[in-house]
């Protein structure tokens, strides 16, 4: 065999193997293709190498040569090859892996707390910061701490067993968290800087905005000094943080046995910002709580000297506050536990 | 209080519009519920309704509305005028008038007005009255209501011919006297309730509703009279106790001007000469038992900045007392200071600074933050709550509030032998007590959901119980329905008990409580194979299916009684145990036991095998049926060893494994599965 003669069979070779090349669709016949051309014992060009012994000797360099080119190029294009459908088939795993990701998430189940524990500590938590102390009392309370105490004449029709839950002569279910105030004030000397939250009972028929139990928070500052003013500034800085720093704060004159002066706190309309709108009536003011300055009477029953000490006090509906904050439209949607309700805090 | 602006101008020159007025008067303490704008010749009317607060009865008349109008825009106060013409009348005609109970009368004005012609009011009055909701009867009947609404004074006018032996007498009702009230109700009193009497009988309850056969009359010719004061806390509980209240008693309640009753006769003696003719009789009736000297109050100069924040000047507040009617005295230090009569609000030095600070406005005054010294605090077991609360959310669990009362039928299933708190006036019912347990609400809870088509529910209540001795804490959970819900992701998963155990277990945990498990004395409404409970401080398990029925519930309901307050008083420090350095290792055994062995057992025998290096087991697989007898079951379980100093041999630890089967096996007759 000439070297002219083997050169065309090399030849012949690549040509056989580019046909065979397009044909390599992925890496297992890739493998078949590089057996066929380049196995040790039966590859195609192995097999033409062997055939260099019958090349004469002046020959040998030049097939040798081109042999060996051959074989670098079909290496070479294997290996680009290869790669080229490792990658294909990399991105073919991933896209069999594919999710359908706008299916809805895999929840597991969250609890969620009341709104009235939420709007509860959240109001703490404003009088926390201003240097209040948390106290608490029975709900089942004495007509001496929920009335007497607090200045109620015997006579007051609040007194009266057609608004107030009797459980003896004497023991009641309480009006309002006030009590706790002389509570308080029997323990400890002025300074006196409470709030008190708790569940509160009236005689009234359930209804959007009536229940015969509801919630209040009770504020009472007393100490040296203490003025209608700080009264004033206190509940602005309470509802400006819970309703937001444009809420405004109004007082107007009005009565209760425990304190004089006492005012209504009104807060402008946090759903119109006081421009007028059904829920404030068109008046731009919702009423929000009873307030006033600690009346002498009262510290007579604590044994506190009314000419040395002066004091605020002020309360309010959590479940009102809670009502505005997320305009909840029904008190009794509190009681009824409807998860539809409890889900959505 | 209904009051029109046309009747106000009789007394006070207002030019101010009618909301303007409404927002002044508002400013100054009466609280503008209402305005109603009505059209009418001459620029129609209006109608405010003002919320006059218990301490003011003053306010309860245009008169008095008109006062607190004067002194806002500073102009005078006209008291109607009216001319009385009075006749001697003969001594055949005299009444013989007299108070038997002077602490309950304190003034009792009476005038005799003979020869009137009852008939329809004339169309002024008529308009006047009915334009405050007030219905016209007839014109002696009118104007006692005219006088009322202009003076605040409440007055009855008798059939003076009805009154047996010209007498009229104030005294305390008989027991079991009977008198038939003008609205034709007979009623029974008691010597609790003060009554007009006349020679005879009863003819009015004081201060509340005269009686029907001395009521005036188409055919009334004589009239007496009434203007009187009485005692407030004896009227309400009269009014109360009879169920009865008039515009009358609510006046008379909050404290009538007893100094007004004698005018407010002779205005309405004068009134009625007006419509109806007739001839007052001199004398007038006027008796004054409770006359008081009017008491002064001081306030001190200083006590004004001292307690509402700012000064107010001199002039201002002696201006403030004058234009109220009050008459000052100065003094040293301020000034002393004697109210009206009508204001029978007046007490102390606090009362005259609200006058000020409600007259100067309580806009006028700044508005501050105090200063001190201190730090604020929470309960102190709040954060305790919260920690409790945000793990139960984070297990699923939302909170639910409910009503604090309930029935003795609901409590006695759950709590048979508490005593709770009964309520003396219930208003209803299914809510005569307090509730005991936090049980049955609930499941009125589970109830209310499952009814709306909710039927995969985790609940909580952390709220109080209540009971003879006094008033707890306590926690309860609820679950039903499904812990996951059917998906594209999952299939469904049913809560079970071992959901519910597991709950239980982590909320007590977080508070470091033992989980001493038992199955004894658990409470009637829970089924008996299926709870148990954590020393006294949680009861779980399932509903006792007839409890369910009895609630109509139809679906498997899981409950779990926590005692908080027990939880939380334990004892909390929490102390870093050493992060292990060395590796644990795990083996896996499949056991065979008898269908009578708890795994609790298994549990505590190899725990206690006094092999240091165990450190948990945790069964993983049960089967009840297989290839070994019936009266076995399978249970697989797997074990963690673990040295702080080193790491274990598989030598030391396959004698661990020997030695736990062996115990396993003297113990419990335990096999290794094969």
């Amino acid at each position: 065999m000439s070297s002219s003669t083997g050169i065309e069979q090399l030849r012949s070779i690549e040509l056989q193997f580019e046909r065979d090349r397009s044909s390599v669709a992925d890496l297992r016949s890739l493998k078949e293709l590089r057996n066929r051309y380049l196995s040790r014992k039966s590859g195609l060009l192995t097999l033409q190498l062997e055939g260099l012994r019958h090349i004469p000797p002046s020959e040998r360099a030049e097939f040798g040569r081109a042999a060996n080119e051959l074989k670098s190029r079909i290496e070479d294009a294997l290996a680009s090859l290869e790669r080229a459908l490792s990658e294909r088939e990399k991105t073919g795993a991933l896209e069999r892996e594919r999710l359908d990701v706008s299916l809805p998430g895999n929840r597991r189940r969250l609890g969620h707390r009341h709104p009235l524990t939420i709007v509860r500590k959240e109001i703490e938590d404003i009088f926390i910061a201003m240097g209040y102390t948390v106290e608490d009392g029975p709900e089942v309370e004495s007509t001496y701490y929920n009335f007497d105490a607090l200045n109620f004449p015997a006579a007051h029709p609040a007194r009266d067993p057609r608004d107030t839950f009797f459980v003896s002569d004497t023991m009641i279910l309480r009006t309002h968290t006030s009590p706790v105030q002389v509570r308080t004030m029997e323990k400890i000397s002025p300074p006196v800087r409470i709030i008190c939250p708790g569940r509160v009972f009236r005689r009234d028929a359930a209804d959007p905005t009536h229940s015969p139990m509801f919630h209040q928070i009770e504020c009472l500052y007393v100490d040296e000094g203490v003025t209608f003013a700080h009264l004033k500034g206190t509940l602005e800085r309470f509802h400006k943080q819970f309703f937001g720093e444009k809420t405004q704060t109004r007082l107007r004159p009005s009565f209760f046995p425990f304190v004089e002066p006492g005012a209504e706190v009104d807060v402008s309309c946090m759903f119109c910002e006081g421009s007028g709108c059904r829920v404030c009536k068109h008046t731009g003011w919702i009423e929000m709580m009873g307030a006033g300055m600690v009346h002498p009477n009262v510290y007579g029953y604590v044994h506190y000297d009314a000419e040395k000490y002066s004091g605020f006090a002020f309360g309010g509906g959590i479940d009102r506050y809670a009502m505005l904050k997320y305009n909840v439209n029904d008190l009794q949607l509190y009681f009824q536990n409807d998860m539809r309700f409890l889900e959505q805090f | 209080m209904r009051v029109s602006y046309n009747w106000l101008k009789d007394f006070v020159d207002i030019t101010a519009p009618p909301h303007e007025l409404g927002e002044k008067l508002t400013a100054v303490g009466l609280a503008l519920d209402a305005l109603d704008l009505r059209e009418g010749p001459e620029g129609g009317d209006a109608v405010f309704d003002f919320d006059v607060a218990t301490n003011r009865p003053d306010c309860l008349s245009h008169l008095g509305i008109a006062r607190e109008a004067a002194a806002v825009y500073g102009v005078p106060l006209r008291r109607p005028e009216f001319d009385l013409r009075e006749t001697d009348g003969e001594a055949k005609d005299r009444f013989s008038v007299s108070i038997e109970d002077p602490l309950l009368c304190g003034r009792y004005c009476g005038r005799h007005v003979s020869g009137v012609r009852i008939g329809a009011s004339p169309d002024w009055l008529k308009a006047r009255l009915e334009a405050l909701g007030v219905r016209s009867i007839n014109n002696v009947a009118d104007a006692t209501n005219y006088v009322m609404l202009e003076l605040g004074q409440p007055l009855h006018a008798f059939d003076a011919d009805t009154l047996q032996g010209r007498q009229v007498v104030v005294r305390r009702a008989a027991p079991g006297e009977r008198l038939t009230t003008l609205d034709g109700v007979e009623r029974e009193l008691n010597p609790e309730m003060l009554l007009i009497a006349d020679g005879e009988r009863g003819v009015a309850i004081a201060g509340v509703m005269g009686g029907a056969e001395t009521e005036i009359s188409l055919t009334t010719t004589n009239v007496f009279l009434e203007s009187a004061w009485f005692d407030p806390v004896s009227i309400r509980k009269t009014s109360r106790a009879i169920g009865l209240a008039t515009e009358a008693s609510y006046r008379f309640e909050r404290g009538a001007d007893i100094e007004i009753a004698r005018y407010a006769c002779d205005r309405a003696a004068a009134l009625i000469q007006t419509l109806a003719g007739g001839v007052v009789h001199r004398p007038a009736y006027d008796l004054y038992p409770g006359k008081k000297a009017p008491a002064s109050v001081r306030l001190r100069r200083k006590r004004i900045a001292g307690f509402l924040g700012a000064p107010v000047a001199d002039e201002i507040v002696e201006r403030i007392f004058e234009r109220l009617g009050f008459s000052l005295e100065q003094t040293g230090d301020g000034w002393s200071i004697t109210a009206p009569s009508h204001r029978i609000d007046i007490a102390c030095e606090e009362d005259l600074l609200d006058e000020i600070a409600r007259s100067y406005g309580f806009d006028k005054f700044p508005s501050s933050l105090p200063s001190w010294n201190g730090y604020g605090s929470a309960l102190p077991q709040e954060s305790a709550e919260r920690t409790l609360r945000n793990n139960l959310a984070a297990a699923g669990y939302s909170e639910i509030y409910s009503y604090s009362f309930s029935s003795e039928e609901a409590e006695r299933r759950f709590r048979p032998h508490a005593e709770p708190v009964r309520l003396v006036n219930p208003m209803s019912e299914d809510a005569t007590i307090l509730r005991t347990s936090l049980a049955p609400s609930m499941l009125a809870a589970v109830l209310w959901n499952l009814h709306r088509g909710i039927r995969d529910l985790q609940l909580f209540e952390l709220s109080k119980v209540y009971d003879a001795r006094g008033e707890n804490r306590s926690l309860i959970l609820a679950a039903c329905g499904a812990l996951r819900s059917k998906s594209v992701h999952e299939p469904e998963r049913a809560f079970d008990f071992y959901d519910l155990k597991g709950d239980v277990e982590q909320i007590l945990e977080a508070f470091h409580a033992p989980l001493d498990a038992a199955s004894d004395d658990l409470p009637p409404y829970y089924h008996p194979g299926r709870a148990a409970r954590f020393g006294a401080l949680a009861v779980f398990g399932e509903l006792h299916p007839d409890c369910a029925e009895m609630f109509k519930i139809r679906h498997r309901v899981y409950l779990a009684e926590i005692d908080v307050e027990k939880l939380l008083a334990l004892p909390q420090s929490r102390r870093m145990k050493e992060v292990p350095r060395f590796p644990a290792v795990r083996r896996d055994f499949s056991l065979l036991l008898d269908k009578a062995t708890q795994y609790a057992d298994l549990h505590r025998i190899m725990m206690s095998a006094g092999i240091p290096e165990l450190v948990r087991v945790a069964p993983f697989d049960r089967l009840e049926t297989g290839p070994f007898p019936e009266s076995k079951y399978s249970l697989s379980i797997s074990v963690l060893y673990q040295s702080a100093e080193r790491t274990l041999t598989d030598a030391e630890v396959d004698g661990f494994d020997q030695r736990l089967l062996q115990i396993l096996e003297q113990r419990l007759g335990a096999q290794l599965r094969k």
